[in-house]
């Protein structure tokens, strides 16, 4: 077997250990997510369609307070309901989306919306992913230069050594296929 | 293969970066200074919202925090379903030597609450019920008990939620009513 199988199979390794990692993890919290898929009773919603897709479009965007990784749209908690019904009171009331998250924020402060504003203290975690991607990008042309620049080098050797070279790789190739046998 | 290659500790001093910021949140996190579950209210400095709410005594009576103005309050969410509001109700009842205390009733039922303070004490001068959790929803809170400390202005200084242990009292509440006289 040669290293270079080896490495592959490492790499299958690894990936399969991985998959089998997320299909357990997604296992153990597919129940929970059950639960709490309709959390919305129909007692709450507004006979209004317009104003009820309002509702729903901000009810994904704030979190609950107690739950803290859910939205109120999918919380059974109590809070949730009550923040709900707040949306919806305002909604019927006449104000816009802009105005019923800015009145929340006052309340409960940024943590109620699920996504983050773009602030100055916020800014590292907007721009860290773009952040890392052109890190990523940079890491992988930088290698791919390198490459190039090793392979244009192999280009300069002279046909005696290049003669030489091809002896050698011959060679080690045969002792490769005696070691596998 | 003898060269030395700065890239190599490239992963392990990303590695040790961040062992080090988890072990710092860790560190704070088992000292007590930072409770991940405990959210900073955006009302401090702000003043106090008053919402008319039915007193306990008389529904047709409401209670004004406005009536109150020009002494120091501390009003406290409470409810007779929360099991920490029974463990802290020694603690309200030795503050309210101190202090005048405001209790508003967080979704529950008249007969209930008058129930609990006949079993737990009353330290409350005057009590309002937020039967629907409106209030809750205007105060910011999250859960039962919360507490919140109100200036002689009527300025919200400081707020817990949770039940207030003696930790509590001693570290954080004395010290900022001693701040305020």
């Amino acid at each position: 077997m040669t290293r270079q199988m080896r490495q592959i199979l490492v790499i299958i390794g690894f990936v399969i250990g991985f998959a089998i990692s997320f299909v357990i993890g997604a296992g153990l919290l597919t129940p929970a997510t059950i639960g709490t898929a309709h959390a919305l009773t129909a007692e709450e919603m507004l006979a209004d369609p317009a104003l009820e897709s309002r509702a729903r479009n901000l009810s994904k965007q704030l979190r609950c307070l107690v739950c803290q990784n859910q939205s109120i749209d999918d919380s059974d908690a109590d809070l949730a309901k009550d923040l709900r019904r707040e949306v919806r009171t305002q909604l019927v009331a006449g104000q816009t989306d802009a105005a019923i998250l800015s009145d929340l924020r006052a309340k409960y402060g940024d943590y109620v919306l699920l996504a983050p504003p773009l602030a100055r203290d916020t800014m590292a975690l907007w721009l860290a992913p773009v952040g890392f991607i052109l890190l990523g990008i940079a890491i992988t042309l930088g290698m791919r230069r390198r490459a190039a620049q090793i392979d244009s080098a192999d280009n300069s050797i002279s046909s005696a050594d290049r003669a030489r070279i091809d002896a050698l790789k011959r060679q080690h190739e045969n002792l490769n296929k005696r070691d596998t046998r | 293969m003898s060269r030395f290659r700065p890239s190599f500790f490239i992963p392990l001093i990303a590695f040790l970066g961040l062992a080090i910021i988890g072990g710092m949140a860790l560190q704070s996190t088992l000292s007590g200074n930072r409770n991940p579950s405990q959210l900073p209210s955006v009302l401090i400095g702000k003043a106090a919202p008053d919402v008319a709410l039915p007193l306990l005594q008389d529904r047709q009576a409401e209670l004004a925090l406005g009536n109150f103005q020009g002494q120091p309050l501390l009003v406290n969410f409470f409810a007779s379903w929360c099991a920490p509001c029974r463990a802290e109700a020694p603690a309200l009842e030795q503050l309210s030597e101190q202090i005048t205390i405001i209790g508003i009733a967080y979704k529950d039922r008249r007969s209930d609450t008058t129930e609990f303070l006949q079993q737990y004490g009353n330290p409350f001068t005057a009590i309002g019920m937020d039967i629907d959790g409106r209030a809750g929803i205007v105060w910011g809170v999250y859960g039962v008990p919360e507490t919140y400390l109100i200036d002689t202005a009527g300025r919200i200084q400081w707020r817990h939620a949770g039940p207030l242990t003696r930790d509590v009292i001693t570290t954080q509440l004395l010290p900022q009513m001693a701040e305020m006289q």
